[in-house]
């Protein structure tokens, strides 16, 4: 068995020339909740996306370690399929493209084995049926969504939702939430995180790293972990009376106590 | 009844040559004169001024019309009959439904638009004639296919769609040819009425193969509260030239128009759909799709124009382009002209631009490949147009088409 933690080593990336991680250090394991936190412009969601292999970030050094690839040298569909998974923070639309059949694309490109003919490996019609609708009556998500073209016109909250579902239909082993939280109500963050706590009793090997400005949505998904990220760093690391601390002192004590030091 | 005439190449033909052959096939007098005006408009007019569509390449001069409408099939269930409706060759409408083609034939696509409709309406053999009469519906689609055999023919199909007050029908349209090994012109035409409160929905897919020259018009009177939609689907042959028209005629007459055109490799592909509103609280959406790829070249020449008795209209364009690779071109053209003052809702939208990285990102990162998640982007792109094909043979067709351009 591949070793299935994910390892950040000091992570360096650009946004064309601006430098935004300077140097990240971090390790998320495998049947863990760990949580980032951080004020907005730390870059959280620019480690998200690099993770994940978004082509707009430069890598400018550094390595990130899962199940014994530097991913890195990967493309983003080659990290999906090693088992990574980005909820987006801003789920983007795809016109003409149902739910379903999006799902359905996602996972026979899991199922697929090099030199097999894809329609020997794809998920049989039945099971997939089945499958999506057990899975959105879960999140309380309406049947008419699977005909729906993905994301097009949908909610803040419905966006969410059909990100998690994407997810328990996709089984990763390690899921990478950003900002799963911002624009949701109270009724719908208990819905998400019910979903994601659901996949993790499930899926017990899962690592997810929850990324969030708020500890409210800690009060739902309960990391084990906390590590705080500042400017381009993970300044600050520790269990979840971390994020209470946070949640009651604010970032500017963090932030004095990086300066002092 | 298969006429045995052949007529000649174009060079060698002549007005008196082609009232000969219509003779022979006893078409009645006032088609052969018709013929023969069409003939001489064509003889003596210059070559089109087309700053888009090039047609320097085109050897015209050696083509052969088709002849005795042999390139037509017409598919339905002849138990129809019975309801009065009439499907059949436009040929054998002319023998057997006189009156009716006599009335209607040539009085929406104008036969002297230029050269090439002059050509058309001189030597139209192939074709169909479909007839709905008043207050019958048709659940199952009608289809006519016009093919092109081989290198060197002229194929000019005319198609004639009448339906009478309160009639509702599903009419598709296929052009398709194999690849040929020489030019080949296709110069088709049709032409739909739509009388009061009727219903049609069209749809015309152009799949000619490689070396097809296409120079087509298209045109639908709609009569009062009269409702048609359209769908186009151009994806074949080396240059297309289609002038399209929906006129708008009666009050509350409404049209939901859309196209999806694909050029791929060399191809030049020219649509110019033309929406008039005449009537009172007339409604029509345009929704037209366009995808380029290699050194293909597609041009949206469009234009929505709200005449001066029209009150209350309501018009919306969009026009949408997809470039798969940077030498790919396309160019949109839309134009508005308003003579009215009462308008209720009138507007363009429009975008051009490469595959969305943002849309590619996100479906890779669900574990899709950069090619599948294009072929997904462009399908769906394409799909509020697919979505309108009315048989699921012929969707999935289409749709491999299309994936196989891709």
């Amino acid at each position: 068995m591949l070793n299935s933690e994910l390892v950040i080593k000091d992570l360096h990336v650009n946004i064309e020339d601006k430098q935004i991680l300077k140097g990240v250090n971090l390790t998320v394991k495998p049947g863990s909740i760990h949580a980032i936190m951080g004020p907005n412009g730390s870059g959280k969601s620019t480690l998200a996306y690099t993770i994940a292999g978004h082509p707009g970030y430069t890598v400018t050094g550094g390595e990130i370690w899962y199940k014994g690839e530097n991913i890195l040298e990967l493309e983003a569909d080659e990290r999906a399929k090693l088992g990574l998974f980005l909820a987006f923070q801003y789920p983007v639309a795809i016109p003409g493209v149902t739910v379903a059949n999006f799902l359905r694309a996602a996972i026979n490109a899991h199922r697929a084995e090099e030199g097999k003919d894809p329609k020997t490996t794809a998920i049989p019609m039945a099971q997939f049926r089945k499958d999506i609708r057990e899975q959105m009556a879960q999140l309380g998500i309406d049947e008419a969504f699977a005909r729906r073209y993905l994301n097009e016109g949908f909610s803040g909250g419905e966006k969410k939702r059909i990100e998690i579902l994407q997810m328990a239909m996709l089984k990763p082993s390690m899921a990478v939430m950003d900002e799963t939280d911002s624009g949701l109500d109270i009724d719908a963050l208990r819905v998400v995180s019910q979903g994601v706590n659901a996949l993790a009793e499930t899926n017990p090997e899962m690592g997810v790293l929850v990324i969030t400005h708020y500890q409210r949505l800690l009060n739902y998904i309960k990391p084990q972990f906390v590590s705080v990220m500042m400017d381009g760093r993970v300044v600050r690391e520790g269990g979840p009376e971390l994020a209470l601390e946070l949640e009651e002192k604010g970032y500017d004590f963090i932030r004095e106590e990086v300066a002092q030091a | 009844m298969m006429n045995t005439t052949t007529l000649r190449s174009l060079a060698e033909l002549s007005d008196a040559q082609i009232a000969d052959a219509a003779r022979a096939t006893g078409e009645p007098a006032w088609l052969v004169e018709q013929r023969e005006a069409a003939w001489r408009h064509f003889a003596a007019s210059p070559p089109p001024e087309w700053r888009r569509t090039d047609l320097a390449k085109l050897k015209a001069e050696t083509l052969r019309p088709s002849t005795g409408a042999s390139h037509t099939a017409v598919q339905w269930d002849e138990a129809l009959a019975g309801t009065g409706v009439v499907f059949t060759t436009l040929a054998a409408a002319v023998r057997e439904h006189e009156p009716l083609v006599r009335q209607y034939l040539g009085t929406a696509v104008d036969p002297l638009t230029h050269k090439f409709a002059a050509l058309h309406a001189a030597v139209w053999q192939d074709g169909v004639f479909l007839y709905v009469p008043k207050n019958v519906a048709i659940e199952l689609p009608l289809h006519a296919v016009i093919t092109i055999g081989s290198a060197g023919q002229l194929a000019a199909a005319h198609n004639l769609i009448i339906l009478e007050r309160g009639a509702s029908v599903t009419f598709v349209e296929e052009f398709a040819s194999p690849d040929l090994d020489g030019q080949a012109l296709a110069l088709p035409a049709t032409e739909l009425f739509l009388g009061e409160g009727s219903s049609l929905k069209y749809v015309t897919l152009q799949t000619w193969g490689a070396n097809v020259y296409q120079l087509g018009a298209q045109r639908a009177i709609v009569g009062r509260d009269a409702s048609l939609e359209w769908a186009a689907i151009n994806l074949g042959g080396n240059v297309q030239h289609t002038e399209a028209e929906t006129a708008l005629q009666g009050d509350g007459a409404h049209v939901d128009w859309v196209a999806a055109t694909f050029g791929a490799n060399e191809q030049v592909l020219l649509t110019a759909p033309w929406l008039r509103h005449i009537g009172a609280k007339t409604e029509g959406h345009m929704d037209f799709k366009t995808v380029v790829k290699d050194s293909a070249y597609a041009t949206f020449d469009g234009m929505i124009k709200i005449e001066h008795d029209s009150k209350a209209t309501v018009s919306r364009l969009e026009e949408h382009a997809l470039h798969l690779t940077p030498k790919a071109r396309s160019d949109s053209i839309p134009g508005l002209k308003i003579d009215t003052n009462d308008v209720a809702r009138a507007g363009h939208a429009s975008t051009s631009g490469e595959v969305d990285e943002e849309q590619l990102f996100y479906m890779r990162s669900r574990g899709i490949s950069r090619t599948d998640a294009i072929n997904m982007i462009v399908m769906g792109f394409f799909e509020p147009v697919l979505d309108r094909i009315p048989s699921e043979e012929l969707r999935e067709r289409v749709g491999s088409l299309i994936e196989a351009k891709i």
